[in-house]
C-alpha cells in the first residue's frame, strides 16, 4: 500500500504556478512533458506494450488510493476516463491550497507526453472549478 | 492527475529543471517560495501551540508519508531524528529518476527559517542524503517569547 499524504498536490500547483510565473506556458510545458522520460517512462513501456489496459490499471490504482470518485469504461476502442470528484482539486480547496491559474493542464500535458511516446493519442475536457474531467485514449493512427 | 505518490519524483525532477534553466538560485527562490508562501499549516500550528504545534504538525506529515523516525518533545527542546526519510528513498533508490545532487537541501531552506520566525533556534543537519538521514533540532531560548504555553 502507496503512502498517500494528499498536502503534495499543493506543491506540486505552487510548483507548477512556479514554473509558468518563470518560464511561461511553453517553459510549463517543456518540464512536463519531459516526465515522461523519466517519472512516467515505466507506464509508456506498459503502455506501449499491454495497450490500454496498462492505462486503465493505472488510473485505477491511483484513484483508488486517492478516493476520488470516478469511472473507468471503453467507448468501442476508446478508454474514458471519467473523473466527477477529482482528488487532488478537491483536497487542495477543502485545505485552503491555492490551486495553479492552469493546474489541469498538467493532465494534458503528460497524457499527450505519455501516449505520444508509446503510440497513442488522448484528449480531455475539464472543469477545473468543479474538479472534474473526461480523459480520453486510443490508439494514434499510424 | 500526477497522483501524490508520484510527486516526489516530479518534486526532485522540478529542481533539475529549475537549475538547468535558472541555476541553483532559482532553485532557492522556489524552496523560499514554499517557506514563506505554501508551509501556512505549519505556521498555524506553531503559532498555536509552539513546539507542541510542530510535534503535531509532523506526526500527521510523517504519518501520511511513512518512513522511519523518532520525534522528541522537550519543555524546551523538539527533536527530529530522521532514520529513514521517506522522500530520500524514493528519490535515491526508487529508480525512477536521476537524484537531484541537493535533494535534501530543501528542508534546510523550508523549515529552519519559518520556525526561526517564532523565536526559536533551529539547527538542521543533513547526515547521510542517500540513506535519509537527517535531524532538526529546534531549541527555545531561555526567557524567548515563542508561543509555547
Amino acid at each position: 500500500m502507496a503512502n498517500v499524504h494528499k498536502d503534495f498536490h499543493g506543491g506540486l500547483s505552487y510548483g507548477l504556478q512556479f514554473v509558468e510565473d518563470r518560464y511561461g506556458p511553453e517553459g510549463l510545458r517543456d518540464f512536463l512533458s519531459g516526465l515522461a522520460d523519466t517519472v512516467f517512462k515505466p507506464l509508456v513501456e506498459d503502455l506501449r506494450v499491454r495497450g490500454l489496459p496498462a492505462l486503465r490499471d493505472h488510473w485505477q490504482t491511483i484513484f483508488e488510493l486517492e478516493d476520488g470518485d470516478f469511472e473507468l469504461r471503453m467507448e468501442g476502442d476508446t478508454l474514458v476516463l471519467d473523473v466527477r470528484r477529482c482528488p487532488a482539486v478537491s483536497h487542495m480547496k477543502e485545505h485552503g491550497y491555492a490551486v495553479a491559474d492552469h493546474y489541469c493542464e498538467h493532465t494534458r500535458i503528460v497524457n499527450e507526453a505519455v501516449c505520444q511516446a508509446a503510440g497513442y493519442a488522448c484528449s480531455v475536457e475539464y472543469d477545473q472549478e468543479a474538479g472534474r474531467c473526461v480523459q480520453r485514449f486510443w490508439r494514434a493512427a499510424p | 492527475m500526477i497522483s501524490c505518490t508520484e510527486f516526489i519524483w516530479v518534486y526532485s525532477e522540478l529542481f533539475r529543471f529549475l537549475e538547468d534553466r535558472g541555476g541553483e538560485e532559482t532553485v532557492i527562490e522556489l524552496w523560499q517560495g514554499i517557506s514563506q508562501d505554501f508551509l501556512q499549516n505549519l505556521r498555524d500550528c506553531i503559532a498555536e501551540d509552539g513546539l507542541k504545534g510542530m510535534h503535531r504538525y509532523w506526526s500527521h506529515t510523517l504519518g501520511e508519508e511513512g518512513g522511519r523516525h523518532t520525534m522528541t518533545l522537550y519543555d524546551d527542546m523538539f527533536v527530529i531524528d530522521m532514520h529513514e526519510c521517506p522522500s530520500a528513498r524514493l528519490v535515491h533508490r526508487g529508480g525512477r529518476v536521476k537524484p537531484y545532487p541537493k535533494y535534501c537541501e530543501h528542508c534546510r531552506w523550508l523549515y529552519p527559517p519559518l520556525i526561526e520566525q517564532f523565536g526559536y533556534e533551529v539547527d538542521y543537519y543533513i547526515l547521510d542524503p542517500e540513506k535519509g538521514r537527517c535531524r532538526l533540532v529546534v531549541r527555545k531560548p531561555p526567557g524567548a517569547n515563542t508561543p509555547d504555553a
